[in-house]
């Protein structure tokens, strides 16, 4: 009886630990595969980071209960918007990483400096798709988001450096207007 | 020789690879045109591409056997096909548009949301402080949108031929009993809540859904902001008020304060008007707010309000003095509990004191006094994709009391109420939402119980074949509690008042001009009719007409323009009309031409208003025609310069007459205001208010 307890024991430590190994295994080849999607966009091309954020869409699905692919097609998605505002794949891209937003919120383990982050940068590529108009309409929402970001986490990079940016590019605006007004 | 052999094998084997490659390619259309920038991929895989601008896809994959290709496009069903990786070539995808799910859908027949709006805003507090002539004010604001009439003698809300008390306001769910601050005879009133309280508003001028009840015409549901983020200090002064407020930003929480003092003293010694104040018209004003996030969906805001109103008037021999105290305090929690249901509760208060002085005549003294405690609870559920459904209960329990000279009278009486909301997609782009709305009125006066029960059903249907297009057709039932007054005036008979409403409403948007056209019908029923001396709920009365709204951003950068107008033909016979007749506040054409330009740190905004004349049984009034126009001007991130002015040209508008037939004019033609917001203690631009 012993004995047969025993057995039921270790297979159960020996089915926990396959699980594990099973899990990391998993979450090793998922972060292979974002790294390597990653890698590609090292020249970050208009082409390339479409493709980039195609690859990551295709990880996603592969992996649709984890966080991090949705956090990188989101942010990718975001980057691709900063850097082509009028591109006209960027309403659409937009689109895409507000729904993954929202996805990401539902999510109990998801970060929530990152959705922070992810929220005010959202906001951001609206202001520079449109500075005139989105200015002065979405500044209090980027500005508070990265606040909230850096409040919930102090070490939240991507927030520390996108809010960097921002207060450059509103400054960049605000400088430009100021001199446009004064001629 | 091992190793030869060893690399030989190696070799083959990574040419065994190579060549067991398969191609994937066809091309990707949605029936009428190929479609670009779709991902095309190997479930599971990696393995995939993007289409070229002609909807064409090629790529390679090293899988075997049956597998499942899936192509997906934002807007579009995902096409999946598990078939033998072999056959996947030369492919024709065939994509079909998304449908809309329930969650996603937002129907906006007859209703003007700012704030967030399809998850952007489309108009913000800044917004409407700009706005033609609204000097900050949310209710003058939204009179520059159709359905609104101008009524100048008091500047309140009127909807679609309804009174102003049709018009209910909502903060965080809850009620406001008395919205507007109070002011003397023939003089505009002002709302009492600082558009900067609030992140979203929502207009909607009828047919309503059944969370909503107590209002016969429309309702204003106002969302206050989120718990801030940082802490803020700031100022603002003009020439008629002066306010100072901060918030201290806590971990997941804040709390709020603003103090404000609104004087005409200093405008009436530099601007002569018609009006004889004894003493000027004075409002002061607190207010304090707390919000705790204790997650992201799991939110606690409070609300408290007071203000002490007063104002002395010398009319005909009386020197009449009014004092108003206003206290106004909500509690509200809103919880997501998993499994898409969300729950809100909340509990409102109201409390109103009003002393006159001199009200009608010499030595008289009118005294009121209004109380309403809000009791609310509801579950939000969503379903499916297809169908979101909600229910509540709330509770109205109302005392008002009343004395002037000899008459008096003391009311307590409440308002339970359910409702049932159910929002389904019937079919794509098909959209239904059906509500009941019960109610049972119960009032105790003089010993004497009255109870009356209304079932009111309320139904949407929507057809939203794409973004740019909604046309929905909206109907439903309304009730309303006369007011007090009447109340004590009808010896238990009265009960309430009902509204039918039929709307058409036909609505277009492209990314730069968004065009509505709204036809409506509204019927009347058991309004208070005064009869023998009481009233008895005999009235009614018709309103029909449309509304036309037009806003453009195309004719040049940077310029907003607006074109507003309402038809209305509205007739009653109710309160001492002896026949039916139409309405003596609602005019028939109401016109307003707004346009708004940005140039550099400049905002100029120029409002044009028009109102055909308004009958009475003394005559008809001319017609009401006003321009104003306004400059915003951001001296620094931190300063922000407002001044507007009303009516440039000076027309002296008759608003009514009265009734020894002579005109009700206001109290001057022109109005100036200057006003200066400073932000103390922040980083921030545009964030001037303190909240």
């Amino acid at each position: 009886m012993t004995s047969q307890t025993f057995k039921n024991r270790m297979l159960a430590v020996a089915l926990f630990v396959t699980a594990s190994v099973c899990g990391h295994a998993q979450q090793f080849s998922m972060q292979a595969l974002i790294e390597q999607s990653l890698s590609k966009i090292q020249q970050p091309t208009p082409e390339a980071l479409l493709n980039c954020v195609a690859e990551l869409k295709r990880i996603e699905v592969m992996f649709p209960d984890s966080i991090q692919p949705k956090h990188q097609v989101a942010l990718q998605s975001l980057v691709f918007s900063v850097t082509n505002p009028h591109a006209p794949q960027t309403e659409n891209l937009l689109a895409e990483a507000q729904q993954t937003i929202m996805k990401m919120e539902q999510m109990k383990n998801a970060d929530q400096s990152d959705l922070c982050t992810l929220r005010g940068f959202l906001y951001m590529v609206r202001i520079v798709q449109n500075p005139a108009q989105n200015g002065r309409r979405y500044y209090l929402e980027v500005m508070q988001n990265y606040e909230k970001a850096l409040k919930l986490n102090p070490e939240n990079q991507l927030a520390k450096q996108l809010q960097q940016k921002f207060f450059e590019g509103m400054k960049q605006q605000t400088e430009s207007r100021t001199s446009a007004t004064d001629q | 020789m091992k190793h030869r052999i060893a690399h030989i094998v190696l070799l083959l084997m990574v040419v065994g690879k190579l060549t067991a490659q398969i191609t994937i390619s066809g091309i990707v259309s949605d029936g009428r045109e190929s479609l670009a920038g779709v991902n095309v991929f190997i479930v599971g895989t990696i393995d995939g591409c993007l289409t070229d601008s002609l909807g064409r896809f090629l790529f390679t994959t090293t899988q075997t056997g049956e597998v499942t290709l899936k192509a997906s496009s934002i807007g579009f069903e995902d096409f999946i096909q598990t078939e033998d990786v072999n056959q996947l070539h030369d492919l024709t995808i065939l994509m079909k548009e998304r449908a809309t799910t329930i969650d996603e859908v937002v129907v906006t027949a007859s209703s003007f949301s700012f704030g967030k709006s399809d998850n952007f805003k489309t108009m913000d507090a800044l917004d409407i402080v700009m706005a033609g002539n609204s000097c900050g004010d949310i209710v003058a604001a939204l009179q520059t949108l159709p359905g609104t009439q101008m009524v100048g003698e008091n500047g309140k809300l009127y909807v679609r031929g309804g009174e102003s008390d049709e018009c209910q306001t909502f903060v965080n769910g809850m009620h406001v009993l008395v919205p507007y601050s109070t002011q003397t005879e023939n003089s505009a009133v002002r709302g009492r809540f600082s558009p900067f309280l609030f992140k979203g508003i929502n207009f909607s001028l009828g047919g309503y859904s059944g969370e909503y009840g107590q209002a016969l015409s429309s309702v204003l549901p106002m969302e206050t902001t989120d718990a801030a983020t940082s802490d803020k200090f700031g100022v603002s002064a003009s020439l008629v008020d002066w306010n100072v407020g901060g918030t201290k930003a806590y971990h997941n929480s804040s709390l709020s304060f603003n103090a404000a003092l609104t004087s005409m003293g200093l405008y009436d010694k530099l601007f002569a008007e018609r009006f004889d104040f004894s003493r000027p018209y004075r409002k002061l004003s607190g207010e304090t707010q707390y919000k705790k996030e204790f997650s992201a969906s799991n939110v606690l805001k409070s609300y408290v309000g007071y203000d002490l109103t007063s104002v002395g008037q010398r009319i005909e021999g009386r020197c009449l003095s009014l004092k108003e105290h206003n206290v106004y305090a909500n509690v509200t929690h809103r919880a997501a509990m998993g499994q898409g249901y969300t729950f809100f509760t909340g509990i409102a208060n109201s409390s109103v004191f009003c002393d006159v002085d001199d009200a009608r005549m010499a030595g008289d003294h009118y005294h009121n006094f209004r109380n309403e405690i809000h009791l609310k609870a509801e579950v939000r559920k969503i379903c499916s994709e297809v169908l979101k459904m909600s229910a509540g209960v709330e509770d109205y329990i109302r005392n008002s009391s009343l004395r002037y000279d000899t008459y008096r009278y003391q009311l307590d009486y409440n308002i339970l109420a359910a409702h049932v909301d159910a929002q389904w997609r019937v079919i794509p782009q098909v959209f239904l939402n059906m509500s009941a709305r019960a109610e049972k009125f119960r009032m105790r006066n003089s010993g004497m119980v009255e109870s009356d029960w209304q079932i009111m059903p309320r139904a949407t249907l929507s057809y939203i074949p794409n973004k740019h297009l909604q046309l929905s057709l909206v109907t439903g039932r309304y009730s309303q509690t006369a007011s007090d007054d009447y109340l004590a005036q009808s010896r238990n008979l009265l009960g309430q008042s009902i509204a039918d409403h039929a709307i058409l409403s036909m609505q277009y948007k492209s990314q730069s001009t968004f065009l509505r056209i709204e036809p409506y019908w509204k019927k009347y029923r058991r309004l208070p009719l005064l009869e023998n001396g009481l009233y008895q709920p005999h009235g009614y009365g018709t309103s029909k007409g449309v509304d036309i709204f037009v806003e453009d951003h195309s004719i040049i950068k940077n310029l907003t323009t607006t074109l507003s107008y309402s038809y209305n033909d509205s007739e009653r016979l109710y309160l001492d009309y002896t026949e039916v007749r139409t309405l003596d506040y609602a005019s028939r054409h109401n016109l307003r031409l707004t346009a708004k330009y940005a140039v550099g740190k400049f905002v100029v905004g120029l409002a044009d208003s028009y109102a055909s004349g308004r009958r009475f049984p003394t005559g008809q009034t001319p017609h009401y025609h006003s321009v104003d126009v306004n400059l915003t001007y951001l001296l620094s991130p931190k300063v922000i310069v407002y001044s507007s002015l009303n009516n440039i040209f000076g027309r002296t508008n008759i608003f009514r007459y009265n009734a020894n037939g002579s005109p009700v004019v206001p109290s001057r033609d022109r109005f100036l205001y200057i006003g200066i917001f400073v932000s103390l203690k922040n980083n921030k631009a545009y964030d001037i208010s303190n909240f």
